[in-house]
């Protein structure tokens, strides 16, 4: 016995688990249910990373996602009372036609994904936390500022946006 | 891979080490929720003049053991309205956040679960996790206390986990380091993070009674208006699951990331000493610095009253945002400034320690009479109409 | 030794990933159930990065800083629209996507 295969067996769960969850946040009639759904494919998209050695990716994933993002939505779930309706009316009058698009758009593209090969010299996992860093604050320094702007601004406005009056 | 001890296979070993280190972490938790229920009883008996439990057991010591069996042995029941799904599912959501939490918690030297580089950056990641399952209760009960519960909870929680975060990082900026490991072994002398960088001390403080629901931040559950918060509609080990298993967790982790942070952690006398004397010592040091903690903090519920919804937010938002944000800025320029010594930095924290508990009493003057100016207008403003 | 993931199945679970989200923003009328769709779509571009940059070791880690910025717009992303549905439901009380008409002319 030997653990030659945990790799290709936790990617298939976690693969499983993300295709699944993801199909389940767009079927879902329950809008809770889709938000769980969400937070459920944030989950294991974290696993995914630490999977591929990204432990830091990881770990901001479940702190953004999951902790912030997941409950920012549940939020607004509870300000917007959902009425109960049948399960058709939770869909587009065009649903047919948008699902054949995103199917017909999918296939190419999964075609050509399946194609890529990796380089040969797959970095050792784990310490992905000071390259990460070190190339934030030099070479992309300006894009970080940049981002933070972007926040704020994204905050004044959701302030103004909701405000009374 | 690890080779077992006594020739075991090291395929069996591995899941056999999972086995054993889940087993005591969980003996550990519960053990600790026991201890630590029995002691909160006990102290705030003693602050408010009562005995407190001495029935089952000497001086009542086995008076929450009594409580578990009966808690365990009580029937599963469910409000008929309640989404059963969501509603089973929140206390373990809850629940193993706090537990993968112990992973990374220097408990002496050599004695970790595993020393992950971003260890700091895990707790928190874990830390925010929980309030999921907070948010999912109060919708599954189905009832507008838990909603509210549930909502205060959320707002609660995502608001002073910034100052919290922005705290650790002032602490990792001083260390150099997000491994729990390192940081403790960074502070060997008597001279530990708590006298460099105090004002983050404070500040992560304060957030990390707010991130665990004690007094005087328990909104979500404040039994006075909220009936329970989330919990009214939990009984048996559900309730004992959400509220004495993780709330008591989530406190000794959040007084386990104090001590290791600021305090040194196991680092004590004598824990050079030997193989074996070493992480025993350690193990002391540790388990006195962490329930030290803990009892100033059953203390300050035994003697705070409860803040309102909007005097917790705009304190979040309006001092201790600001104030943390300052103190990084102060911290980070200063250590660049100065890359050999530690001295100014912690001058600069010092004294803005003291602006911000000298600041206080004149900023809540100065609200206060702004507030009575404006209740005087509106009394004068009233008066002809009447 | 254990056995590598292909690059490849790590990048077509994202295009699957995205696509189950383009078609959620496509069929469904909830405008929360859009925004959380959109989320998916951010997260699959997630996976993509931080699977190239790992693997086809070009440029050093460099791929996983642009994960940091898709955090960062999907932050700001979930605020702002959170905020337009609550203003929009203010309005009128519903979050269905095709029932707010006001602007056509």
């Amino acid at each position: 016995m030997s653990l030659d295969l945990i790799e290709p067996i936790l990617f298939g769960l976690l693969a499983l688990a993300i295709v699944g969850a993801g199909l389940g946040v767009v079927l879902a009639g329950r809008i809770t249910t889709s938000a769980l759904l969400m937070a459920f494919t944030f989950l294991n998209m974290a696993g995914m990373f630490v999977l591929l050695g990204a432990e830091t990716i990881a770990a901001f994933q479940i702190l953004i996602y999951v902790g912030a993002i997941t409950v920012l939505i549940l939020y607004g779930v509870m300000f917007t009372p959902q009425g109960p309706r049948a399960y058709g009316l939770f869909f587009q009058k065009q649903t047919t036609v948008g699902a054949v698009i995103a199917a017909l758009a999918a296939l190419p593209v999964m075609a050509v994904a399946f194609a890529f090969r990796d380089a040969g010299n797959v970095p050792p996992r784990g310490g992905d936390l000071v390259p990460l860093a070190s190339s934030i604050f030099t070479d992309f320094a300006f894009p970080f500022e940049a981002a933070s702007v972007l926040l704020l601004a994204a905050m004044i406005g959701a302030i103004v946006l909701v405000k009374r009056e | 891979m690890v080779p077992g001890p006594l020739g075991l296979d090291p395929f069996v070993w591995l899941f056999l080490r999972l086995l054993i280190a889940v087993v005591l972490a969980l003996v550990l938790i519960l053990n600790g929720a026991l201890v630590l229920i029995y002691l909160e009883r006990k102290i705030q008996a003693t602050m408010q003049d009562r005995i407190g439990p001495y029935h089952v057991g000497p001086f009542g010591l086995l008076q929450t053991f009594a409580d578990a069996l009966k808690l365990i042995a009580k029937e599963d029941f469910r409000a008929g309205q309640t989404d059963t799904a969501f509603f089973i599912a929140a206390p373990a959501l809850v629940f193993s956040p706090m537990l993968a939490s112990f992973v990374v918690i220097p408990f002496a030297p050599g004695i970790v679960g595993a020393d992950l580089n971003i260890g700091l950056l895990y707790l928190a990641t874990l830390g925010s996790m929980g309030v999921l399952g907070i948010v999912i209760a109060g919708w599954a009960s189905n009832n507008k206390y838990s909603l509210v519960g549930g909502l205060r909870s959320a707002g609660q929680l995502i608001s002073y986990e910034v100052p919290g975060i922005l705290s650790l990082v002032t602490a990792v900026l001083v260390v150099g380091s997000l491994s729990m490991v390192r940081i403790a072994e960074s502070q060997p002398g008597p001279f530990t993070n708590i006298f460099v960088i105090p004002l983050a001390f404070v500040t992560y403080f304060i957030a990390a009674l707010a991130e665990t629901n004690r007094t005087p931040f328990d909104l979500p559950e404040a039994e006075s208006e909220l009936v329970a918060g989330y919990l009214t509609e939990y009984s048996g080990m559900r309730w004992g699951t959400m509220l004495a298993l993780t709330e008591y967790g989530n406190v000794t982790i959040v007084c386990a990331i104090m001590s290791t942070l600021w305090f040194g952690g196991w680092q004590g006398p004598g824990v050079d000493s030997g193989p074996v004397t070493g992480p025993v010592l350690g193990l002391l040091w540790f388990t006195l610095k962490t329930y030290a903690f803990i009892l100033v903090f059953m203390w300050i519920r035994a003697t705070l009253p409860r803040l309102r919804i909007d005097q917790l937010m705009s304190f979040c938002w309006k001092l201790l945002i600001p104030l943390t944000l300052l103190n990084l800025a102060v911290t980070a320029t200063l250590l660049i400034a100065f890359p050999e010594t530690k001295v100014p930095v912690a001058i600069a924290n010092w004294i803005l320690l003291g602006a911000f508990v000298l600041g206080l009493p004149l900023i809540q003057q100065r609200r206060l009479r702004r507030i009575r100016a404006r209740l005087r207008e509106r009394t004068i403003a009233a008066a002809p109409a009447s | 030794m254990t056995t590598l993931v292909p690059l490849g199945a790590f990048i077509a679970l994202s295009a699957a990933l995205f696509f189950i989200g383009m078609a959620g923003v496509l069929v469904r009328r909830n405008a929360i159930v859009i925004l959380m769709c959109v989320e998916l779509m951010l997260n699959a571009t997630n996976l993509a990065f931080v699977a190239f940059s790992r693997r086809l070791g070009l440029l050093d880690e460099r791929g996983s800083v642009f994960v940091v910025f898709v955090f960062v717009v999907a932050a700001a992303e979930v605020a702002v629209g959170l905020a337009i549905v609550l203003a929009a439901y203010r309005n009128r009380p519903t979050v269905d996507v095709d029932e707010v008409t006001e602007m056509k002319g």
